[in-house]
């Protein structure tokens, strides 16, 4: 193979148990079929981990992985992402988190970071180059990821990436998330508490190296051409003003925003909190490592402030729990943060438990409307104490115990991003047969259902193809590690960038292939832990027998039929078996 | 008659700064009419998304009434 430009050529393992630290080559026939980031990672997780190990024992690996164009001049290439076996699903779990971590683990050299194995007690990884310590981190156990953050920026540095656990993963809490810059998250599945069973507190990184490609000086020129024509119009740009906050009016006027833990999807408190009100309070703009758009918005608002808050904290801390304090939203989103819990899951959790004690069902002492509540409630889930105890097993195993399954909001116990599918019934599917469970990331059926009105939103036909077409998109974009606010960035642009980083061309079509490739492998392995059609079907049934009340998708519920037909839809364009299992003629391809 | 029409998304920066503006339309015109009618052609916008009258999701064919909020907003890609 001739040059390959882009990559460090290097993996950096650590064996916890041992207290052994190697470096190795990247695999690079592997990098050639499955790029960076997302695509690599699960091809390392798919081919490393035997099936059936305890997601939270020592079998379980966290590879925290980058990709070619990471540490480039490439704009939205600040991605990192963090993969493993999720203890919240079973499934595969890969997250791709902000901030500047990934830039910094590709400047000290490295393609990748595995951690295998556990820890005999708490301790954080320094990374300096190719200096690599295990030190000791008992007086950093027990702490909030920001007072972490803090002592070890302190302690080594400004110009060092801070990777962190809160209590919630030192707890071992399936909603724990892992975080970076303090206000970015590796967020679902709980790969926080793969890092703490790991007794890994945290990564302080940093790199001085840089990131050989063919031509620097003819590659500079190309993106600064892509950033005028492309990465920095106004179809993007919009997010450097509002960020994802421009959500909950959109939501709630296509009728997809959850109300109540998803029994309507009308919020008439939402002009009290939505994106107008809250960004009257920002204090601050920040973008990750090679950004070009800048999403972050920093709200103070009293003595609570968060780069933030998104959407989906937006609506869990909002209308989803019929409240509308913007203040509440804000201390939720911080508190969320530094205990290192999902905002999502947790506030799904919140807000079933609300309808649980409305209901009579069982007594969880917070009701809708008590977001202040939801507050308190973050750190008795993350300390794993009184009803938290309980709440921090998520909805799944929360409503197996106590009743509510029904609407117990959740896919293979990944609870759901803040999208109502019956407004937009592509979404059920989406929820349904992404790789980590519930996500709305790998097809984000509601841009085409809902905001672009492409296809119609509450019909069943040819939504299989569409939902396949935006997981290939969206799986070879992550794997590139282009930022999904890039939304204009094309396979013509990513491959011309990818040859410009590494010298090494793909068509349009091995491009694709990548996306198809990375949607098997995934799928591959969640076969292999025993997950088919049975577990994708295993929606709430919320979903298929109550109709919504209110709102543009008033009296809108999903057939079970429809719902079925869209799953055999999206196998067969898949090329899978009717029980959503990938055939070993596919396999042998991957 | 008049309406407002209120702009979201990329179409804040595409037509801007204004956000929110009343303006004179046709009577009984459509979503469509009334935006062409200030220079806003939707079918002539590759990232046009969608209409909203007084806060519902509407269709481009939909007719207006005096005094209506049209909303008008690009795709938004995101979570």
């Amino acid at each position: 193979m001739s040059e390959v430009y882009g990559y460090q050529n290097c993996v950096l393992r650590l064996d916890l148990t041992n207290r052994k630290i190697t470096t190795e080559p990247l695999n690079m026939d592997w990098a050639r079929k499955y790029i960076g980031c997302k695509g690599l990672s699960t091809k390392y997780l798919y081919e490393e981990l035997e099936p059936g190990i305890d997601p939270l024992g020592p079998d379980n690996k966290l590879y925290f992985t980058t990709g070619p164009v990471t540490g480039t001049s490439v704009p939205c290439s600040g991605k990192l992402s963090v993969t493993g076996k999720s203890p919240a699903t079973g499934t595969m779990c890969d997250c791709s988190m902000g901030g500047h971590a990934a830039v910094k683990i590709k400047q000290a050299g490295y393609d990748m970071i595995v951690l295998e194995g556990q820890l005999d007690k708490p301790g954080y990884v320094l990374i300096e180059d190719d200096k690599v310590e295990i030190i000791d981190a008992d007086d950093l156990w027990g702490k909030g990821s920001h007072e972490t953050e803090a002592i070890l920026a302190e302690k080594y540095g400004y110009d060092h990436a801070i990777i962190s656990i809160g209590p919630a993963g030192e707890n071992l809490c399936v909603m724990s998330c892992i975080n970076s810059d303090y206000y970015r998250q590796a967020g679902r599945g709980g790969m926080g508490a793969v890092m703490g069973s790991k007794k890994v507190k945290a990564l302080a990184i940093k790199g001085t190296k840089g990131v050989k490609v063919p031509d620097a000086k003819k590659m500079v020129n190309r993106v600064l051409e892509f950033l005028k024509e492309d990465c920095l119009q106004e179809d993007n740009t919009y997010v450097y003003d509002t960020g994802t906050t421009a959500f909950a009016e959109g939501c709630g006027d296509g009728g997809i925003a959850p109300y109540k833990n998803f029994s309507d999807t009308t919020d008439p408190n939402l002009d009290k909190y939505n994106g107008d009100v809250l960004l009257e309070y920002r204090v601050g703009k920040r973008g990750c490592g090679s950004c070009g758009l800048g999403c972050g918005n920093f709200i103070k608002w009293g003595d609570a402030i968060v780069e933030g808050p998104e959407w989906e904290t937006m609506s869990v801390a909002g209308g989803n729990a019929g409240a509308c304090d913007p203040e509440q939203i804000i201390r939720y989103n911080q508190v969320a943060d530094d205990m290192g819990l999902d905002t999502i899951s947790a506030g799904d959790t919140l807000v079933w438990a609300m309808e649980m004690t409305e209901k009579g069902i069982h007594d969880f002492g917070i009701r809708f409307g008590e977001s202040d509540k939801e507050v308190e409630y973050l750190k008795l889930m993350a300390r794993g104490e009184g009803v938290g105890k309980d709440l921090a097993l998520g909805v799944k195993k929360c409503s197996e115990k106590y009743g509510g399954e029904e609407f117990a909001m959740h896919c293979k116990g990944l609870e759901f991003p803040q999208y109502e599918p019956r407004g937009s019934w592509g979404m059920a599917l989406a929820y349904a047969v992404s790789s980590r469970g519930a996500c709305h990331m790998t097809s984000y059926m509601a841009n085409d259902e809902v905001f672009e009105e492409s296809i119609p939103a509450y019909s069943a036909e040819g939504k299989g193809e569409v939902c396949y077409g935006m997981a290939e998109w969206n799986n070879a974009k992550f794997s590139m590690c282009i930022c999904d606010f890039w939304a204009t960035c094309s396979y013509e642009i990513m491959t011309e960038l990818l040859e410009l980083t590494t010298g090494q061309k793909y068509t349009l079509e091995e491009f694709g292939e990548v996306g198809r490739r990375v949607t098997h492998l995934a799928r591959a392995f969640n076969n292999r832990e025993g997950f088919t059609r049975k577990d994708d079907s295993a929606l709430p049934e919320r979903l298929f027998t109550e109709k919504l009340k209110t709102g543009p998708a008033a009296g809108q519920v999903i057939p079970r039929e429809d719902f079925e037909s869209m799953l055999d839809q999206y196998y067969d364009t898949l090329g899978w078996t009717r029980d959503g299992v990938v055939p070993e003629e596919i396999l042998k391809t991957l | 008659m008049k309406i407002t029409i209120t702009l979201r998304g990329s179409l804040t920066k595409r037509f801007g700064p204004w956000k929110k503006k009343e303006f004179e339309v046709p009577d009984n015109c459509t979503c469509t009419e009334a935006l062409k009618s200030v220079g806003i052609d939707p079918d002539a916008i590759p990232n046009f998304g969608m209409v909203v009258i007084n806060g519902m999701k509407s269709k481009r064919e939909d007719r207006l009434n005096p005094g209506d909020e049209l909303k008008a907003w690009s795709k938004i890609t995101g979570g």
